[in-house]
């Protein structure tokens, strides 16, 4: 069921009780968990913490809190499938879930007590109408009454029974022909729906829209929910309009609170936390980096360029010789460049790109800026939180990962937060060395329905690509820069699917699978059935574990049957 | 003691703040606190008042003397004198600190305000170890120092009675005859 005043129906519902948060693992689900701690910590609610990683994790965690509490807080998972049927509750246990996955699964829609939905319902999904999936009841009052009448004629005389028999038989008949008729549609209409997986408005948002509702949104929480959407955008989740729609909803509250604070004619100390609005440069990390280094390793500059070839590497040089930038500048790091460099820097390279074919260098974002040193782009913070989540280095639990990146959010952290970003430059420059490596090699290949590309065992990082974010992102930027490069007109419209070897001992990849390249895409993923389908077909021993249907874990061996299953389904 | 203890001290003074809910008059050991109304203010001790705000339930008023001009003099009245001057309240230190780090937000020209309060503070100390100094290389038996805050006595007490204690032992020590040939046990 949807909440319509997320304040009465969830937070004052809440506010007295004990509360068991169960946190998905991305940038996203942090921030919106942050968000919630923070209005926890002011009404002083009890709660805890359970980060959870997929389906078995979660159901782990239920089995162990479900009898210390009654409600559960969902964030970023638990929407897209039938909760009650996995989890089996009591009775009385009531779940809030706020996920982006879409589409959320009609059980959870319908569902009056024990499910609430903090889902915005002008999204548009398309949930069907109540009346086309469930006839229970009809059913059984049909069934009920045609005995009864059968009863009834029973007790009438002889003649008067036959042709009651005869019309109740006709009834029958039709009723199963339109019940038949009816489970058809039904099937239709839930394949049309579930078919296509995507995403809606971020969790983050949604727990800010709950502060401002109860006026308690701080800086704080609107830079959390800043972050929140900034992940949701480097992540290719969502499509360029919303993003900016929902840009527009966030500038709004970030003129408000900086209005509210600058209205004195007593400027506000250093130390507070201010954001403004940017439009600022497509470049990952450049701020923490050096220019060169970052435009070589994010992926719209250097799929642009093409800076895998010898030719790319020369078209970069011109590109800077045209700004009129020396190499010696643009090498050493950003915070140490010339200051008449760096003042008209953005339109300098606005100027170039536009000559380049790069129309949109520049992005709306936001940035924040708290004491003398600090100051962070929107998804400067997504990148080192995302690498902190995946940190590979020292082989801890998933939990500790979780713990160091939530942490990594806070004002207080920047040691964390610095860390995090050391983190994700190595991993944005591995992300090109193996897309480098991946197209000089050819190893992308057409299969007819889809593009396919496996990492080898021995190609370096390739732990770090076990990791199901680090390696859509490798996926994501891989297929727009085979998009660029190839000659192919067909390759170009094409999905890709992209295998990693997962967990060496237990002899898995890790399988995902992402919608085609294309200037207005929707972002809508079929692979999660198409999995399930080949999966079932095949009967190969697949995991479907994470709470995004495109991706899952198979078994080395299974890998081939696996992919003629998919070919054949989807050509 | 322990500085922190000293701020533990100094959240006992009363501030004034703006509440955003409404409470009845609450009954505690200390005293009796509010009641308070949203929009009203209200007196409460410093330690409510840092609680409330990181709660997003007030908002703090500065005290009177928290103020740039006012500051300015005390600094160059306190640079001009000697001695100690009195200065407006006896947890200057403390308060300043607690309140620049939770509600700089509320407080106008908070950068001033940390600079010139530092100022005052060294302006003191230094006059303090000078004073301190003097102490020792006259040799006297006692000293009088009006208008120091316990934060400043906290900060020098323990290692002024320590180290008078060290000289007091090294004194005896160089005693010539009786003592001589014995070793001393510190």
């Amino acid at each position: 069921m949807f909440v319509s005043d997320i304040r009465k129906e969830f937070y004052d519902v809440i506010v007295n009780q004990r509360v068991a948060l169960l946190v998905s693992a991305d940038v996203d689900a942090l921030c919106a968990c942050k968000i919630l701690q923070a209005l926890f910590h002011c009404d002083h609610v009890q709660y805890t913490l359970v980060p959870v990683t997929g389906w078995q994790v979660l159901e782990t965690a239920f089995l162990e809190h479900k009898e210390q509490f009654r409600y559960f807080v969902l964030i970023n998972c638990g929407a897209n499938i039938d909760l009650l049927e996995t989890l089996q509750p009591d009775e009385d246990s009531v779940f809030f879930i706020c996920d982006t996955h879409r589409p959320i699964d009609v059980v959870n829609v319908y569902n009056d007590t024990q499910i609430k939905l903090l889902i915005k319902q002008d999204d548009d999904l398309g949930i069907p109408s109540y009346d086309d999936i469930f006839r229970d009841d009809e059913e059984e009052g049909e069934d009920g009454d045609d005995s009864g009448n059968e009863s009834e004629g029973g007790s009438e005389p002889s003649g008067k029974r036959r042709r009651f028999d005869e019309g109740a038989v006709e009834r029958r008949i039709e009723r199963r022909r339109e019940k038949r008729d009816w489970e058809a549609r039904r099937r239709e209409i839930l394949f049309d729906y579930e078919q296509y997986e995507y995403h809606g408005t971020s969790s983050a948002l949604v727990m800010f829209e709950l502060a401002w509702v109860m006026s308690k949104d701080s800086k704080d929480m609107l830079w959390w929910s800043i972050v929140g959407l900034t992940d949701q955008w480097v992540q290719d989740k969502i499509t360029h309009m919303k993003y900016v729609t929902d840009v527009g909803t966030l500038q709004r509250h970030v003129s408000r609170h900086n209005h509210r604070n600058e209205d004195e004619e007593n400027s506000l100390s250093i130390d507070c936390m201010r954001i403004s609005f940017e439009y600022d440069l497509h470049l990952a990390l450049y701020q923490h980096w050096s220019l060169y280094e970052s435009i070589c390793n994010s992926c719209y500059t250097s799929s642009h360029f093409k800076l895998w070839s010898i030719h790319g590497q020369k078209k970069l040089q011109e590109f800077l010789a045209d700004m009129g930038l020396p190499l010696k500048q643009v090498r050493q790091k950003f915070n140490s460049m010339d200051l008449s460099i760096k003042d008209n820097l953005r339109e300098v390279i606005e100027e170039s790109s536009n000559k380049y074919g790069m129309k949109d260098i520049r992005i709306q974002t936001f940035s924040v800026h708290f004491g003398f040193k600090n100051k962070f782009l929107a998804s400067d913070v997504v990148h080192a939180a995302a690498a902190l989540l995946e940190n590979i280095e020292k082989d801890e639990s998933g939990t500790d990962n979780f713990i160091k990146a939530l942490d990594s959010l806070s004002r207080s952290n920047l040691e964390k937060l610095h860390h995090g970003i050391k983190l994700a430059k190595k991993k944005l420059i591995s992300v090109q060395q193996t897309i480098a490596s991946c197209i000089c090699t050819n190893q992308i290949l057409s299969q007819g329905p889809f593009l396919y590309c496996y990492l080898m065992e021995g190609t370096p990082d390739v732990k770090l690509f076990s990791k199901p974010m680090s390696l859509s992102i490798l996926s994501k930027y891989l297929l727009k820069a085979f998009v660029r490069s190839t000659k192919n007109k067909r390759c170009r419209l094409l999905p890709l699917i992209m295998a990693a070897p997962m967990d060496v001992e237990k002899g898995t990849v890790i399988v995902l699978g992402i919608p085609p390249e294309a200037e207005s895409s929707d972002k809508k993923n079929f692979f999660g059935r198409a999995f399930e389908k080949a999966a079932e077909s095949t009967s190969s021993r697949t995991l479907h574990d994470h709470f995004d249907t495109s991706i899952i874990e198979l078994k080395t061996e299974d890998r081939s049957k696996f992919l003629d299953a998919l070919i054949t389904l989807l050509s | 003691m322990d500085p922190s203890e000293v701020e533990f001290l100094a959240e006992k003074e009363m501030v004034t703040i703006v509440p955003n809910f409404s409470l009845d008059k609450i009954y505690l050991i200390g005293g009796d606190l509010g009641p308070f109304n949203p929009g009203l203010p209200v007196a409460v001790p410093v330690w409510l008042a840092i609680n409330l705000k990181q709660r997003q339930k007030c908002r703090i008023i500065p005290p009177e003397w928290m103020d740039v001009e006012k500051l300015e003099e005390i600094r160059e009245q306190e640079r001009k004198e000697e001695t100690f001057t009195p200065i407006p309240n006896p947890y200057y230190m403390e308060l300043t600190k607690l309140l620049l780090n939770h509600a700089s937000d509320n407080i106008p020209k908070a950068d001033e305000i940390r600079t010139l309060v530092k100022d005052t503070w060294d302006t003191r100390i230094a006059k303090l170890r000078l004073s301190a100094d003097s102490f020792v290389s006259q040799q006297e038996a006692h000293a009088r120092l009006d208008n120091l805050t316990l934060m400043e006595i906290n900060t020098i007490g323990t290692f002024l009675t320590d180290s008078l204690n060290h000289m007091y032992k090294l004194r005896t020590n160089l005693q010539p005859g009786k003592e001589a040939g014995k070793s001393q046990d510190f």
